[in-house]
């Protein structure tokens, strides 16, 4: 049996993750583009077109939130949101 | 009258959300209604304390950048929010930080506020969601 770290499977997850970004933003003929991706122990384990059916599926895969990730993937993480200082 | 409504917090316009996950019990937290903090089609409706989005079962969804009251890197959890009044029941994105504004536990960006209509509908004592 192999035992991955929770880090190593947060580490490919997230890597995983800007690629699929990455390609969906960079082309829009991409499996991934306008879809909401869901990846669990660095494989993706659903494209979806909402965030709740993505979140549904990884429950079914992977119980353990902390092993899974999920993304819009056209979405731009990159960009600074400025917020105000409100008090 | 609104479907939901809240009085104001220290003459500053809040709302009630519901986390609900597999801890078991609901919590209820009161966000401030901030227009101003980001723009309708950013990547997240709204910012929590981190520990919250852990402890309410979020799934990450990668890092935003944020400036002015906060600055650099933050992530991003898939959360289960419910607005009972209003049976607004969905996971939304959520930006965990670990700093929020005193008084209140977190923010309502302008792109969870706009999925509604909102204001005061005629009672200045009042914020209101319908």
């Amino acid at each position: 049996m192999i035992v991955v770290s929770n880090n190593a499977v947060v580490s490919a997850n997230e890597l995983l993750a800007r690629q699929i970004n990455q390609e969906a933003r960079q082309n829009p003929d991409s499996p991934y583009a306008g879809k909401f991706v869901g990846l669990a122990n660095g494989q993706v384990v659903a494209v979806r077109d909402s965030l709740r059916a993505v979140l549904e599926r990884l429950g079914q895969v992977e119980p353990d939130p902390s092993k899974c990730f999920c993304l819009d993937a056209s979405a731009d993480y990159d960009r600074v949101v400025e917020i105000r200082r409100v008090v | 009258m609104p479907a939901a409504q809240w009085l104001l917090h220290n003459d500053r316009p809040v709302i009630e959300i519901v986390l609900s996950g597999s801890v078991g019990q609901d919590l209820v937290r009161s966000v401030i209604a901030d227009t101003g903090a980001g723009a309708r089609r950013e990547v997240f409706p709204l910012i929590l304390d981190e520990n919250d989005c852990l402890r309410y079962g979020g799934t990450l969804m990668g890092h935003v950048q944020l400036g002015g009251a906060y600055t650099g890197s933050f992530p991003v959890y898939a959360m289960n929010i419910r607005i009972p009044q209003l049976n607004f029941d969905e996971p939304v994105p959520v930006v965990g930080v670990s700093w929020i504004p005193p008084g209140f536990d977190g923010i309502a960006a302008l792109k969870f506020l706009s999925r509604f209509h909102y204001g005061n509908f005629g009672h200045p004592d009042y914020f209101g969601l319908e």
